[in-house]
């Protein structure tokens, strides 16, 4: 028997080895870091994947059935990249305050 | 069929290796351990044993290299000595808290400077605390032994710990003796393949080592201190086996002699316990009741197994081959493990450090007369300095008259 | 008889919607805003097709990605010291050579890759690189490049460009230009000493598909490639987030940077502008930049002109030692 009690919340996988994530990493929510967020145009998109080749957060991907840009809003952080990129101007940038769902404040520290 | 050889203690390792069944081996020259690796690379080039054998650029690159093959799902081999153990240092806590049992064999050797080739556990004794396992064979046959056991242990689920398997430079490494190796299949069935929980395999993906809240540091940290809670547990049941499948006579932890009616004691681990042995047969002859302790492991410190042999005398001289400046003895690292193993005790001894067996001298018979001496005059008086240079001490020198 | 060790052999992509939407770095990860190294990790990892081991030397894309006990790596991935990511990579490929050739493991040689940034790979991990390289194991060493120790906070490395303000090259009245040296030349280094490598590629994140294909090549090949990537830094090179890859075309468009292969011997150049811009214009963009003097862009022009004649290639450039000067 260990006389060892670890505490539910400092538990760590032995040597730190963890199940790798399969498609999002849940562990680090990071679109509450926006301030602004890209609004897509679908009429005036012409999905030529620009938005989501450049994403450094792998936010942006096309619905092959509707043939449509799909937007993670659950990581997107706001760089604005595509925005930035997008050669059809179909990306505009909208502060979060006009969105119901808009500056989600953090539940703890990190 | 096992069969009696006789090797030095680099040969008896890399033969060990071999019947572990190795698979990566990364290697790096430096005296005295190189010719392990140069008996390895010959039984990989003839093909008596296939292994990949990677040419580090230094002991840095060796450790890594081990390691990463470790994490791979390979049982890894490498090794070092001196100054080559200390430059890998960084790769230490990785490997152990990583929880990769990949193997060292370490040939000790004295650090710099200036240049010594001679041994001295300072090198390997430097990295005690990073959480592998650590201990020395005094003979050619104990590295083959050893050598296989801490596979074993360092691979059991309840453990999984790299091992520094030390052996000390030249007087074990390059001094031939008569040695038994065994049978390749009785040396499986007791040696499982290397079976790691969780391998870095794109099948079953993990992410191994990402970066932790501060406060969790402590949680693994203690996952280590677990595995040297229950590691004592393994040793016993390992050494126990290995007797039995080889008929070999190893007590785990600490290896006695002449203890039983004993009044001073030399402590000691590695090749000196066997002159030390030598030097109480003498002393006996002379009506001196001296016995030698000598300690298998280094890490885990068998604290319950020490305390018990040690407290059989009134004296302990600790045989330190190592040095820890500034240290509370003001000589070596084990007298100050030796002694708080001891301090629960009702009845403990007086113990101190004799700095001996460093920069590669030898213990002669007349340094072991000298501290047989202080020792037996501790007894007398009820005490004793915190460490005595041998050779140097002004008070042993005039005793020694 | 030997099993044959098989590897894998990717398709080259030709156009973005041949790119796989399939993400093997996934969302989820706190690298700050506009970050070119995370792009770079994004694309490297649709490169390799997820039969891979990452190897994530310390350094931001250790650090950032993987705080707090979660990483985004969809394949396996093992963190190393930012010493030592070259040699835990060629101890996992030794051991996957060994327990295939042993039966041991069924399948395909993943691609082993090595993430490094450029402290990683051609400062203090450069000894473990140029083994790797040198010894010839079946692996991709990638060097993003964002031209600092940006997870410390922007300290300078020997990437950083001249001029560059860094937290320990700080202009002041006695080094009015901040950074004085030139950086090293990591594909030359690698190119020159390296007999078991046939690969080494430039690549941008202002060109994707570019980046993608040069890392399969690279993956391609029986052996060790490199391939150096340009991952613009926003907030060490101090331009704003959504700029990240107009900054990497600029750099292309100035001479900054140069997209090239090195594939057995024989150079080839992709992306080269018609006519540079002057590099001003690159330097004008970051704040990094801000405090130079026309003296100090017209070194650096000098620079980059006497470079442009021969990009990646051992030619003599009129560069004063710091003892020089």
């Amino acid at each position: 028997m260990s006389r060892f009690i670890i505490p539910k919340h400092l538990e760590v996988p032995l040597g730190a080895c963890l199940p790798a994530p399969v498609k999002e990493q849940p562990g680090m929510i990071t679109g509450n870091w926006r301030t602004e967020r890209p609004v897509i145009d679908h009429e005036a998109c012409t999905t030529c994947l620009n938005c989501f080749i450049y994403c450094p957060d792998a936010c942006w991907h096309l619905d092959e059935k509707t043939e449509q840009m799909v937007w993670n809003a659950d990581y997107c952080k706001g760089c604005m990249i595509c925005v930035n990129e997008c050669p059809a101007n179909c990306l505009s940038t909208v502060n979060e305050l006009e969105f119901p769902d808009g500056v989600v404040r953090l539940e703890k520290p990190f | 069929m096992a069969k009696e050889v006789f090797y030095s203690g680099c040969a008896a390792a890399a033969y060990g290796a071999k019947d572990a069944r190795v698979e990566v081996i990364s290697s790096y020259p430096i005296r005295p351990y190189t010719g392990i690796m140069m008996e390895l690379s010959k039984l990989v080039a003839n093909g008596e044993l296939d292994a990949e054998f990677v040419l580090g650029e230094g002991e840095h690159a060796q450790v890594s290299i081990a390691y990463g093959a470790s994490a791979a799902g390979a049982r890894a081999y490498t090794g070092s000595s001196g100054v080559g153990v200390v430059y890998a240092m960084e790769c230490y806590s990785p490997a152990a808290g990583g929880r990769l049992p990949c193997q060292m064999a370490i040939a000790d050797r004295a650090l710099d400077p200036p240049g010594d080739f001679g041994s001295e556990h300072t090198d390997v004794m430097s990295a005690r605390d990073q959480g592998w396992i650590m201990g020395w064979a005094e003979s050619p046959q104990e590295v083959y032994d050893n050598t296989i056991m801490y596979y074993r242990i360092g691979e059991d689920h309840r453990v999984q710990l790299p091992q520094f398997c030390c052996q000390d430079g030249y007087f074990v490494s390059h001094i031939p003796g008569k040695m038994q190796m065994e049978d390749q299949k009785a040396v499986d069935d007791f040696l499982p393949p290397y079976n790691p929980p969780h391998p870095l395999n794109p099948k079953k993906p993990i992410n191994h080592g990402p970066q932790i809240f501060p406060d969790q540091g402590s949680a693994i940290n203690v996952q280590r201190a677990v595995a040297f809670d229950d590691i004592e547990a393994v040793i016993s049941e390992v050494v126990t086996d290995y007797n039995k499948a080889f008929g070999r006579k190893y007590s785990p932890f600490v290896d006695e002699y002449m203890m039983d009616d004993a009044d001073i004691a030399f402590f000691i681990q590695g090749g000196h316990a066997r002159t030390a042995r030598y030097a109480v047969n003498h002393l006996r002859k002379k009506g001196v009741k001296a016995g030698v302790s000598r300690l298998r492991f280094m890490r885990p410190f068998p604290t319950e197994a020490v305390a018990a042999s040690l407290s059989k005398v009134k004296a302990v001289g600790v045989i330190e081959t190592n040095t820890s400046y500034g240290g509370v003895t003001r000589g070596g690292n084990i007298a100050p493990e030796a002694r708080a193993a001891c301090y629960n005790l009702d009845n403990r001894p007086i113990i101190t450090s004799f700095m001996a067996g460093l920069g590669g001298e030898i213990v002669t018979l007349n340094e072991f007369y000298a501290m047989a001496k202080v020792l037996s005059d501790a007894v007398k008086s009820g005490k004793a300095n915190n460490s005595y240079w041998m050779n140097f001490e002004k008070e042993v020198l005039d005793t020694h008259k | 008889m030997a099993i044959e060790v098989k590897t894998q052999n990717l398709e080259m992509v030709k156009s973005l919607r041949q790119v796989p939407q399939e993400e093997h770095y996934v969302p989820g990860h706190r690298t700050c805003q506009g970050c070119g190294p995370a792009l770079v990790y994004k694309l490297v990892s649709k490169a390799t097709g997820g039969n891979a081991i990452f190897l994530g030397p310390t350094g931001c894309m250790y650090v950032a990605n993987t705080s707090y006990l979660c990483a985004p790596f969809a394949y396996p991935w093992m963190h190393t010291q930012i010493t030592n990511g070259g040699a835990v990579a060629s101890g996992i490929e030794a051991a996957y050579q060994v327990l295939i050739r042993k039966g041991k493991y069924k399948g395909e040689l993943p691609s082993i890759v090595v993430m490094a940034g450029d402290g990683g790979s051609i400062d203090i991990g450069l000894q473990a690189m140029s083994s790797m390289m040198y010894r010839g194991h079946d692996a991709l060493f990638v060097m993003y490049d964002n031209e600092s120790y940006a997870n410390t906070g922007i300290q300078v490395s020997p990437a950083t460009p001249y001029g560059a303000n860094t937290t320990f090259t700080p202009p002041g009245k006695n080094v009015p230009e901040g950074r004085v040296l030139f950086p090293k030349d990591a594909p030359q280094l690698v190119i020159g000493g390296h007999p078991a490598v046939h690969y080494v590629a430039t690549a941008s994140v202002a060109y994707p598909v570019d980046l993608i294909n040069k890392v399969r090549k690279g993956l391609n090949y029986k052996g060790p490639s490199f391939v150096h990537l340009h991952a613009p830094c926003p907030k060490g090179w101090l331009f704003p987030a959504q700029k990240t890859i107009e900054v990497a075309k600029l750099a292309i468009q100035t001479g900054m940077w140069v997209n090239y292969t090195w594939e057995n011997g024989e150079y080839t150049y992709d992306h080269t502008p018609k006519e540079y811009k002057p590099v001003k214009e690159y330097m004008k963009g970051q704040y990094r930049f801000n405090h130079l003097s026309d003296a100090h862009y017209a070194k650096m022009q000098a620079f980059i002109d006497a470079r442009l004649k021969a990009p990646g290639k051992p030619i003599a450039i009129p560069v004063l030692g710091p003892r020089e000067q």
